[in-house]
């Protein structure tokens, strides 16, 4: 499965894995993700709704559009099948419109998961020290609030845990204000499946789940990036 | 073939040392340094306009390694680098253990003509099986030996810290601060390009090292991290291992296609290195010394509980805030201990809740300090003392009355031998320097940990403190 979803990616010279092949490589490695369909036409896109259920989640699949919401490439909350049929003519005019270079190679249909407390998990190739993981305080601000912890692989349980437990914000886990408190074994689980995830495919060089919902039982890879080696240097 | 750990223990503990190519230029700078050199030490030097130079120093000269009538150790390579591979060679014959290269030049400058004699140098050495240290970097310092790399460097006894440094300049600040602080080396290795042995090798050697108890070390980078990993995470189980990073702020300069690449730093790397080995990280010179000596001079202890013991009400304040700030717990000691200090505290300007603010008590009657230290020690709900040693107000006094002075530190160092918990004292400065330079080795040389400040003190604490608790888990 990795072998056929990353070796087809590198023989097409691409390196940024779609929402799609990185889901259905990290479900298969055991990560829990939401399922998430392609879709490259009205007719499609509707069907796949209609099987995932409502409300439905559109983002368009695009290389160019590493910032797929800037452009108007992510519609929420699509109530029923005449919502997505809408919603799809309008997303590709509107990229269309504000991207007119952009190859666009469909759109991701999935169910919206409930909302849960946004995490960050991700893993990098540090040049020294081969594949680290990372855990933080997910979803848009990430990269300003900066609450992260590292460790790198292979990630013991401990680690996992000593992770998770190090984050600044780790109280909005724990039941902030009346909310339940998040199931951080759940989180940890993730860690230690991307852990050995990255040991045996060499490969992979950078994975963000972001966001991942954490809930009272479970937690969710809402939103999935791989990235792999080019060909030349793939292990 | 690669360097035996056997032979670079012959090179690192060497009976012999000859240096090439010490110059006149520089004061004969590497023959002068190992004036205090408990073994025989050669020249090998073929310009004749240096040679007596070097026989006025009563140094034997030999043109060529292999001519020395004698067994070689340890060989100290000063010449320009083109006559490198030319030293290296005669090294070979000659069936030195080791050779640490002054010479610099090499693949650090990105020139052709550098990398070419570096690569000589590296077959010649691979070849032979040399413990080649460096090239360009300060090579060997071991005090019990007598070798050394500056002239201000202390010998006659080794210590019981190893200390490797990726800095010939951090090599010798760290040598001499130690000193300073009343604390001996093992061995220092400058290890400079790092071509043949790297820090894993330095650590293995330490780690094997039976004088080593404790290693500390400067690095910017390594080249074989997974080695380095696994090396370091078998030592660290063995001995404290103080890292201490520089370039933390390195961020990485390349194109990053996620979130959690753009967020990995240097320092985020290496500080989950730090935690998944249990080595303890430091950010600069200052830190690394202060936790050199808790390990060196406290008793082991895990526990964050302190009971912290200040000469004034203000400074029982400032204390605490630091030792807060740093995440350890200054907690109410039992209502045991509270019934007894109550039988003798004096509490008018004094104070025994934790922080203590005791000098209204002890001042009129040192015995006291005895009683306080027992009921401190015996409480369960503390698990490291810490005092404030108050130069403000106390400095001139025991300047002025050595025997008094003598007879703090004898309660001091009784306490330290009789507890079993983490203990340390903080002289902070205030405005008599002079007077505190000249107390400060005197606690030291009592086997104490001196602080320089309540920020100091309580970060190095919080740090050891995590070391051995870390330690404990297993």
């Amino acid at each position: 499965m990795s072998a056929g979803i990353i070796g087809s990616a590198q023989v097409a010279g691409r390196t940024i894995l779609n929402e799609v092949e990185s889901k259905n490589l990290l479900a298969a490695a055991g990560v829990p993700v939401v399922a998430a369909q392609i879709a490259t036409t009205r007719d499609e896109a509707v069907a796949a709704a209609r099987a995932a259920g409502f409300p439905a989640v559109m983002k368009v699949l695009s290389d160019d559009l590493p910032h797929k919401s800037d452009v108007g490439g992510v519609r929420l909350g699509l109530a029923d099948e005449a919502a997505v049929a809408a919603a799809y003519d309008a997303m590709m005019a509107g990229i269309r419109a504000a991207a007119p270079h952009a190859r666009i190679d469909g759109v991701s249909i999935q169910r919206q998961a409930q909302p849960g407390v946004e995490v960050i998990i991700g893993m990098t190739t540090d040049p020294q020290f081969g594949p680290v993981l990372m855990v933080g305080l997910g979803g848009v601000l990430v990269e300003v609030l900066k609450d992260v912890a590292f460790r790198i692989v292979p990630v013991s349980a401990r680690d996992a845990g000593e992770m998770v437990r190090e984050l600044r914000g780790l109280p909005l886990l724990q039941g902030y204000r009346g909310a339940p408190a998040a199931d951080l074994g759940a989180l940890e689980a993730i860690v230690q499946s991307l852990s050995r995830f990255a040991q045996d495919n060499p490969e992979v060089r950078e994975i963000d789940l972001n966001p991942v919902f954490a809930y009272p039982n479970g937690a969710v890879a809402v939103d999935a990036r791989v990235v792999v080696a080019a060909k030349e240097t793939a292990a | 073939m690669t360097v035996s750990q056997e032979r670079l223990a012959r090179a690192l503990n060497p009976r012999t040392v000859a240096v090439v190519g010490d110059k006149g230029a520089s004061g004969y700078m590497w023959l002068r340094n190992q004036s205090t050199f408990r073994g025989k030490v050669y020249s090998v030097q073929v310009d004749p306009r240096e040679i007596p130079g070097i026989e006025a120093l009563g140094i034997t000269n030999y043109t060529s390694l292999t001519e020395i009538p004698d067994e070689i150790d340890w060989v100290i390579c000063a010449v320009p680098r083109q006559v490198a591979p030319r030293v290296m060679a005669d090294a070979a014959a000659k069936g030195v253990a080791g050779v640490g290269m002054f010479t610099s030049g090499f693949a650090e400058t990105g020139e052709e003509l550098g990398r070419q004699l570096q690569d000589a140098i590296v077959e010649i050495a691979r070849n032979a099986g040399i413990a080649l240290v460096g090239p360009n970097c300060m090579g060997l310092y071991n005090p019990g030996a007598g070798v050394r790399f500056s002239a201000e460097q202390v010998t006659g006894e080794g210590g019981r810290i190893g200390v490797i440094s990726q800095s010939g300049t951090h090599a010798i600040n760290t040598s001499l601060l130690t000193a300073a602080n009343g604390m001996l080396l093992s061995t220092a290795v400058s290890i400079g390009n790092a071509v043949i042995l790297d820090v894993p090798d330095y650590l293995e050697y330490f780690g094997n090292d039976p004088r080593t108890e404790i290693i500390a070390m400067y690095v910017e980078g390594v080249k074989e991290g997974r080695r380095f990993r696994e090396v370091l995470a078998r030592v660290a189980q063995r001995k404290p291992v103080v890292i201490w990073k520089g370039g933390q702020t390195d961020a990485g300069a390349r194109a990053t296609m996620s979130h959690t690449a753009s967020l990995a730093s240097a320092m985020h790397i290496w500080q989950a290195l730090a935690r998944q080995v249990n080595a303890i990280m430091v950010d600069n010179l200052d830190e690394l010394v202060d936790v050199l000596q808790l390990l060196l001079r406290a008793k082991p202890g895990g526990g964050r509980r302190a009971a912290l013991m200040a000469q004034t009400g203000g400074q029982s304040v400032s204390i605490t805030d630091a030792f807060a700030k740093a995440g350890l717990e200054i907690p109410q000691l039992t209502e045991d201990s509270y019934q007894q200090l109550a039988g003798f505290f004096n509490i008018i300007g004094g104070s025994y809740q934790n922080p203590f603010d005791m000098a209204g008590t002890v001042n009129q009657n040192p015995d006291l300090l005895d009683r306080i230290f027992g009921i401190i020690d015996a409480d369960p709900n503390i698990d490291a003392i810490v005092m404030e040693m108050s130069a403000l107000f106390a400095a001139r006094r025991w300047v002025a009355n050595p025997d008094l002075f003598e007879d703090l530190l004898n309660r001091l160092q009784a306490h330290q031998a009789r507890s079993s918990k983490p203990f340390a004292t903080i002289l902070h400065p205030g405005h008599l320097e002079a007077e505190i330079a000249g107390l400060r080795p005197k606690i030291q040389a009592r086997g104490i940990a001196v602080l320089p400040s309540f920020d100091r003190g309580a970060r190095a604490m919080a740090r050891v403190s995590a070391y051995h608790r870390a330690r404990a888990a297993g």
